[in-house]
This record gives structure tokens, C-alpha cells and sequence, in this order.
């Protein structure tokens, strides 16, 4: 039996009298890929702020590893090993593509802060090995030639893709991933899908919000799906995609089951 | 009981500028979001100008109250659309915070220029006889004052809630995009916005001319404590502004009728302070707040600044091997100014820290100067301590009050954590005068040592020069370690985009603390090397105007980088050696380049400079192997 990297119980939220989240209750498998789907103003995002206490919920409890993770800070479930992106891609203006990704190390530097202003060598090293690492996490994802260029200067998809191995570089338990393929042609979407696998395979849960059906059928091992604040429907790509329920809420006249590939 | 109401009235009186003031801050704030530091040079340009045309021309009182209101409005519609507008359309909220700030400093050097730094005042407009009123004295100016603030306030309250034109302004206000989208020309309104609270200002200014006595400098005082009365009443409101104004008028003039002037100052300031932490939108903030992500999120694109490794090295060597040469070359008045251009690079790299790095702005930087200062001073002179032990225990003090600041301020962002500091600045101001039994008062500390490490006394300036940069050496070596490493990401992080920062796993509190914590040190041993080579201090050396100065200096010379500061620095302190005449021009240059760095130079000297350098050696190199480039091209 696979345990349970992060449990979410009755959540609800209540923005003035618009409960946009109503009572959900669902489970991520440790080691799964677990896709949230729902149409537009379904609450999906607003679930994933719930979960990493950008809001506060109006009732219910987020567990993560066990532990309740609703009032916590957002740096501390971070360093607890949930790590988010967010919807529209928030790299740091400022800063080149590998500055960027180098940030994402941020919890898992051994050298103190006093270390690095002395230049002792073994803040040095330690900062050569995260370069390293960076530089194979961007040649991974085809941003090798950008590293030293200015995070803004990059198109919208490749920010979305340094936003991912941005947070990679946390090495978290739990990736959750709001709308990563959103700006992705066809080919990079299976670039991306790929990587997704290959994250999952290294061990890394993930949890994504996501429109494009290709991928979620895809990749996902289990579907949630939200309309309107609810869960309506949960289960493997297969089951959801014939659940009637799924169908006229929310994928209707435009998706048939035979699409889903 | 007559006192109190006397007193009272008095406060009335100069509350009702406030209020005025307050007016201003609040119309330009809700057209475009932005606080207007500039308001008070308005105030003060108006009663100056009616004063020339009125004693030096000839011209009657009344006319010459209408043409220098004219004339100040009209000024500034031309300061807004060559600043303030364009401005607008690419600097982030705190930076036109800053931008305002430059002007208000421009204005000010200008009219240092043309009217020096005496001050003026007017005979009131009907007469020296009070009107008894119910038994009570009220001076006829009093009247004037409070008539124009009502019709000020009518006049505003119809044009905004009853017209066309009010409806596009409050469009603007709540979301610029849209408001363009619905074809509201969004420049124009700024500009109007800017130009009404000239207007204001001026008006503000011309009534107020017979009561109080009017210099250069009081432009700043008129801001503060308008900024203090609409913070008070809530930025949002013109009722909260007004209100805001006339309780600080009231309690200001209550406390020093019965306290003391010095106390009513800190009070105002406590007050303000009490305020931001409490209530920060005000005692009557709207139900709705504000969208902020509407426009800044346009606007903090920041140019990245970087020398190439071996490069950086190798310029960097070069650097010092002149500056450590300076010394065999230039005159004897030339190394002493080099000294305090080092001395205060010292306090800059620390704002460059907190500023530049942490994106958290400072504008009570001199605050730590003098704490720096006066320990060191004080400890030196009245108790014999050593100067290395008193420098220190200047530092820690200041290390105390950054964490307690950052503590009671850490939940402020941008515009009023600049406030807040701005508050703290101007405390530590009125100690420094008011405590005269410790500090001298405005007379200052005289007879302090030279600095001296056990028996070796640094009394020359060339031992000076040597220590100061070993020591800037030292501090920027260290610095450079850590913000090349995690700790100078993750305050990058926190400086564009927090939300982000915090779901990486970063404290963000933590680290804007530890930033505050880096450039109060800097700033207080900069504070105590000040002293200890001037043997001398007084509370202006270290004031609010220092505090501003450093500003401009880290942003003439370049934030972000830790030593490109230094050519805002050196700008700004050898210039006025160098060309002894144009020293009367400091003020109005400081502000010029402030301005000008914002609007044409975002990234300061230094940044403009390695942007050339790298673009330079970047032509250069595709010209010797163009392959290489080639090869890249083929490998995205």
C-alpha cells in the first residue's frame, strides 16, 4: 500500500459570500503524478493556494507527510518539502536564468551565510557543485545557451520551464505546478510531459493544474476533477474520461473520450 | 482656559495647512497611486515668490498672491511633464517615491539659489488687529486660512465626485490599464493630478506666508508633517486627510505650548509611526483596499549589472592600485575630501545592501550615522573610553534599534516602510538637537580625537585615507562573498518578488532584517569615522539632508552593485571641492541628479559604464572568433 504524501480533508474556502472551494477531500500517492483539472473558474488555483496557505482556509486541513500544514508560513512548508509555481511564471526580474535556478537551492545550502562572506573553500566548492547541477538541469530543459541572460529577457514558455527547475533545484517531495504547458507548442509539451515522468521516476511526487488534455491523459496517474468549487469526479484518466458527470460539466460537446489518447 | 483656547486655535490654524497638504498627498495618491514628496516646495516656492513680487516689485498683495500662485502651478505643470509623467510609465512605486524626493530636493537648491537661506515672512492680508470673536482673539489671517481651506476642499470635492473629469481621475486612480482602455488619456490626468497639487500646495503656501516665517528648508517640514496628517487620516480619504491634518495641528501646538517644541516634534513623529504599525491605511481607510499588483508589477524590471569574472578582477585590481597611489599625487585639501568620500561610501554600501539588494528603502540612513557618531563622540570625549570601543558600542546600539525598527516595521512594504524610516531619521534628528545636555545641541561636539587603534593615531589624512580603504577593502571583499552566494539571492528574491521568494523555503523576514541589520552597522561606524575626522560633530552633519544625500549619491552612483556607489559618492563630494563656486549649487545638483538618474540611468554611472564595457568586450570578442557565436546560434 502506497502512502499518502499529502492528504486534504473537507477543505472550503469563502471569499466574502463565494464559497470557492466547497468541502473537497482527496489524496496524493507518494511517488505519483496526480493532475487537477477543472474549467475555468472551477478553484483550482485558489486549491493550490489553499494548500500552501497563500490563503487562509475558511475550514477543513491540509496534511502533508502526516503533518497539518494550514498555518504554517509559506518558507516553512517549503523547507518541509512542498514546493509550488506558480499560474503566471514568477522568476526574479534582476536576476540571469542560472541566478535564478541557483535560488531555488536556497534550503538545502550547507555553508552559513558567514562562510560565504569569508570565501572559505568550502562555501566555494559548494557553490561550484550547485553550479554544476544547474547547468544540468538547464541543459535538460534546452536552456543551457540563456544562463546568462536575463530571466525576464526569456519568452513566456521557457520562464514557465526555468520556473519548474527552479523549484527542482529545492528538491522537494511535492511538486505542485500551476499551469506549467500553458505557452508550449505541441513538441515542448512532450518535452515537458517527458520531464514530468522523469521527475516522478526520481522519486518526486507532483500534483498539476493543467488545460491541456494531451498531457494530463498523458502523464497523470490519477485525475481530480473540479467544477465549481467541488470535486466531482476522481480516478485513473480512463475512469474520469467516461464519468458522465465530467463530461457534461466540463468537458461536453468539445472532448470526446476517443481524443484523450 | 483662554490659554487652552488660544492654543487651540493656533493649532486650528496650522492644522488647516496640514490639512491642505494633506489634500495634495491624497489627490495625487489616488489618481496615481504614488506619494508626492514634492508637495511642500510648492508651499514654500508660492510664499517666496509672492514675497518678491510683492516687496521687491511693488506689486499690491493681492495680485501678487494670484500671480504667485499662478506661477508656482505653472511650474509645476512643467516639473510634472518633464519628471513625473514619464516617470510614471517606467518606474516602479518606491522609485517614483524617490523621484519626488529628488525633486523636492531640486526645488529647494533652486530657491537656496535665488533667495539664500534667510528667512521671510509677510504682513497678514487684512491687518495686524485681531477679531474678537465670542471674547476670543482670532488673528484675521486665521480666517483666511481656514476660509480657503473650506473652498479649497469644496472646489476639490465638486470637480472629483461631480463632474466628468472627476469620474475619469477616480478611473484612473482605480485601474490606469482600463481607464486607457476606455480611452481616458491616463499621462494627462497624472499630470493634472500633479499640477492641482501645485496648486494646492501654492495656494497652501501664499495664505499661510503672514504666520509663519518661510526659508528654503521649510518646504521639507511642510511635506513631513502633511505626510504625517494624511497618514494619520488615511491616504484614501480627503475627510481622513483633513481631519488628520487639523488633529496634528492641534496636538502639535497643545504639546509645545504646555511640553516643549523639541517633544512636540517626537510626538508627531510617534505618532506617525503608532499609525503605520497600527493602522497603516489610516484611521479612515476605505472598506476596499487597493489593488497593488495593477501597476507595479509592470515596472520592477531591474538591469542586470554584471562584470564578467576575470574581467571584474582585473579592473578591480586596477581600481586599487590607484587608489592607493591618490594619495602621492593629489593636494592636501583633495585627500582630506577623498577621506570623507571613503567615510561615507561606507554608509552607502550599506544602503546598497538594504536598497539595492533587499529592494527595502531607507531614507533615515543618517539616523545610524548619528547614532554611530554621537556614541563614539560622547563615549570619547566625556567618559575616556578608547575609539575602537566606542565605535563599537555605536554599532551595537544601532544594530539594536535596526532590529527593533525592522521588528515594529517588518510587516510595511515600499512606500511605507520608506516612511517609516523616514520617521526614525527625523527622531533621531530632534534627539540629536533637543538632547542638548547629551549631545551639544545645535551647537555640536567639539574637540574629538583623531581615531586610533591602541597607541597609533590616524591623525594625518594620509593615515586615515590608508585605513578607510583597508577597511572598505575589507567590507566589500566580505560583501562581495556573500551576496554572490545564496545569501545576495535570496535578497534579490526578496526585493522582486516575495510571494516567490517565501514558496522556495526563504524567511523573508529574516533576510530583510538581516539587510537592515548590515546598513545600520556600515552606517553607524561611517557615522564614527565622521566624527573622529572632523573632531568635530553637529546634528546637521548627520540630519534628515544626509539621509537624502545618500540616496541620491547610491542612486547617481548605482544600486545593486556594492562599488558602483562610489562614483555618486565621489560626484557628489568632490565637485563641490573641486569648483569651490558651484558649491552654493550642491543642493540643486543633488536633486538634478537624482532626477536624472531616475528618468535616463536607471542603473546609475557604474551601470551604465560595465553595460558599455560588456557590450564593448562582447563586439570585440565576436569579432576575433565570430564561429563561436555561431555555434551557439546552432545549439538553442
Amino acid at each position: 500500500m502506497t502512502r499518502k504524501i499529502l492528504e486534504v480533508a473537507s477543505l472550503t474556502k469563502v471569499f466574502g459570500g463565494l464559497c470557492a472551494v466547497e468541502n473537497v477531500s482527496f489524496d496524493v500517492d507518494e511517488g505519483s503524478i496526480t493532475a487537477l483539472i477543472g474549467p475555468n473558474g472551477a478553484g483550482k488555483t485558489t486549491m493550490f493556494n489553499l494548500i500552501t496557505n497563500v490563503y487562509q482556509r475558511s475550514d477543513g486541513d491540509v496534511l502533508f507527510c502526516d503533518e497539518s500544514i494550514c498555518d504554517l508560513p509559506a518558507n516553512k512548508i517549503a523547507g518541509l518539502g512542498l514546493v509550488r509555481t506558480f499560474q503566471s511564471a514568477r522568476v526574479f526580474p534582476g536576476m540571469t536564468t542560472l541566478e535564478n535556478v541557483l535560488t531555488g537551492a536556497h534550503l538545502h545550502m550547507l555553508a552559513h551565510p558567514a562562510q560565504q562572506m569569508l570565501w572559505l573553500p568550502k562555501a566555494t566548492r559548494e557553490e561550484r557543485d550547485l553550479v554544476a547541477k544547474a547547468d544540468a538541469l538547464l541543459d535538460l530543459v534546452n536552456l543551457l545557451a540563456f544562463r546568462d541572460v536575463a530571466a525576464t529577457d526569456l519568452p513566456m514558455g521557457a520562464q514557465k520551464l526555468l520556473e519548474v527547475v527552479r523549484a527542482l533545484m529545492a528538491q522537494p517531495k511535492l511538486l505542485l505546478l500551476d499551469e506549467p504547458a500553458a505557452g508550449l507548442n505541441d513538441s515542448e509539451t512532450e518535452e515537458f510531459a517527458a520531464l514530468i515522468c522523469a521527475v516522478r521516476n526520481n522519486g518526486i511526487s507532483v500534483m498539476v493544474v493543467e488545460h491541456n488534455m494531451s498531457l494530463v491523459m498523458g502523464v497523470a496517474d490519477k485525475v481530480l476533477v473540479l467544477d465549481a468549487g467541488r470535486l466531482i469526479a476522481q480516478g485513473t484518466p480512463g475512469d474520469v474520461q467516461n464519468n458522465a458527470r465530467v463530461v457534461e460539466a466540463y468537458i461536453g460537446q468539445e472532448f470526446s473520450p476517443q481524443d484523450g489518447d | 482656559m483662554n490659554e487652552a483656547i488660544q492654543i487651540a486655535i493656533g493649532g486650528v490654524l496650522l492644522g488647516s495647512i496640514y490639512a491642505m497638504l494633506a489634500l495634495g498627498f491624497s489627490l495625487v495618491y489616488r489618481i496615481t497611486g504614488v506619494i508626492n514628496l514634492s508637495q511642500g516646495a510648492f508651499c514654500v516656492l508660492a510664499a517666496l515668490t509672492m514675497y518678491s513680487l510683492n516687496v521687491t516689485f511693488g506689486m499690491p498683495l493681492f495680485f501678487a498672491a494670484l500671480a504667485a500662485i499662478a506661477f508656482t502651478t505653472a511650474i509645476g505643470i512643467l516639473i510634472g511633464a518633464f519628471t513625473f509623467v514619464p516617470g510614471m510609465t517606467r518606474l516602479s512605486n518606491s522609485n517614483i517615491l524617490m523621484l519626488t524626493l529628488g525633486l523636492l530636493t531640486m526645488i529647494n537648491g533652486v530657491m537656496l539659489l535665488i533667495w539664500g537661506s534667510q528667512p521671510y515672512s509677510l504682513p497678514p492680508f487684512s491687518g495686524e488687529a485681531p477679531v474678537v470673536l465670542f471674547g476670543i482673539r482670532v488673528p484675521t489671517q486665521g480666517l483666511w486660512i481656514v476660509g480657503t481651506t473650506l473652498v479649497l476642499i469644496l472646489c476639490l470635492w465638486l470637480i472629483l465626485f461631480r463632474t466628468n473629469l472627476g469620474k475619469a481621475l477616480r478611473a484612473c486612480a482605480e485601474n490606469p490599464a482600463a481607464a486607457r482602455l476606455m480611452g481616458i488619456d491616463v499621462k494627462r490626468m497624472t499630470l493634472l493630478s500633479f499640477g492641482m497639487s501645485a496648486l494646492i500646495g501654492a495656494i497652501g503656501g501664499v495664505v499661510v506666508c503672514p504666520i509663519i516665517s518661510i526659508e528654503f528648508v521649510t518646504g521639507q517640514e511642510f511635506t513631513i508633517s502633511g505626510f504625517i496628517a494624511v497618514t494619520i487620516g488615511g491616504l484614501q480619504s480627503f475627510g481622513g486627510a483633513i481631519l488628520g491634518g487639523l488633529a496634528l495641528g492641534v496636538l502639535t501646538q497643545m504639546t509645545a505650548g504646555y511640553v516643549s517644541s523639541m517633544f512636540s516634534n517626537g510626538l508627531a513623529l510617534g505618532l506617525l509611526l503608532i499609525m503605520l504599525l497600527w493602522r497603516p491605511n489610516g484611521l479612515f481607510a476605505p472598506a476596499l483596499r487597493k489593488r497593488e499588483d495593477v501597476r507595479e508589477a509592470a515596472r520592477v524590471q531591474v538591469g542586470i549589472v554584471r562584470l564578467q569574472g576575470r574581467q571584474g578582477w582585473i579592473l578591480a585590481a586596477i581600481a586599487l592600485l590607484i587608489a592607493i597611489l591618490v594619495p602621492h599625487i593629489v593636494s592636501y585639501g583633495m585627500l582630506s575630501s577623498l577621506v570623507i568620500t571613503g567615510i561615507l561610501f561606507l554608509a552607502v554600501i550599506g544602503l546598497d545592501v538594504l536598497m539595492g539588494w533587499a529592494g527595502q528603502i531607507n531614507l533615515g540612513q543618517a539616523g545610524f550615522m548619528a547614532i554611530g557618531g554621537y556614541s563614539a563622540a560622547i563615549l570619547v570625549t566625556r567618559y575616556d573610553w578608547t575609539p575602537i570601543p566606542s565605535t563599537l558600542f555605536g554599532m551595537a546600539l544601532s544594530l539594536l534599534c535596526a532590529i527593533v525598527l525592522s521588528l515594529v516595521v517588518m510587516r510595511l512594504r515600499g512606500l511605507y516602510l520608506a516612511l517609516a524610516t523616514l520617521a526614525f531619521g527625523l527622531m533621531i534628528d530632534s534627539m540629536t538637537v533637543g538632547l542638548t545636555e547629551f549631545t551639544g545641541g545645535p551647537s555640536g561636539i567639539v574637540g574629538i580625537p583623531s581615531f586610533a587603534i591602541g597607541s597609533y593615531v590616524f591623525a594625518t589624512p594620509t593615515q586615515m585615507y590608508y585605513f578607510v580603504l583597508a577597511l572598505i577593502v575589507t567590507i566589500v571583499l566580505l560583501l562581495i562573498g556573500a551576496m554572490r552566494s545564496s545569501f545576495g539571492r535570496a535578497l534579490q528574491a526578496v526585493r522582486t518578488d516575495q510571494m516567490a521568494a517565501a514558496a522556495l523555503g526563504i524567511n523573508v523576514p529574516v533576510h530583510k532584517m538581516a539587510a537592515f541589520a548590515i546598513s545600520a552597522l556600515l552606517g553607524s561606524l561611517s557615522g564614527s569615522l565622521y566624527a573622529f575626522f572632523f573632531h568635530y560633530l553637529s546634528p546637521e552633519m548627520v540630519g534628515s539632508v544626509r539621509s537624502f544625500e545618500l540616496v541620491a549619491m547610491l542612486i547617481i552612483g548605482g544600486e545593486g552593485t556594492l562599488v558602483g556607489s562610489v562614483l555618486g559618492v565621489a560626484l557628489l563630494t568632490l565637485l563641490p571641492t573641486i569648483f569651490q563656486p558651484l558649491a552654493a549649487f550642491k543642493t540643486f545638483a543633488e536633486g538634478v541628479l537624482l532626477v536624472f538618474s531616475f528618468l535616463y540611468m536607471p542603473q546609475g554611472l557604474f551601470g551604465t559604464a560595465v553595460i558599455r564595457f560588456n557590450r564593448w568586450t562582447h563586439q570585440a570578442a565576436s569579432r576575433i572568433t565570430p564561429s563561436v557565436s555561431a555555434v551557439n546560434r546552432g545549439s538553442v
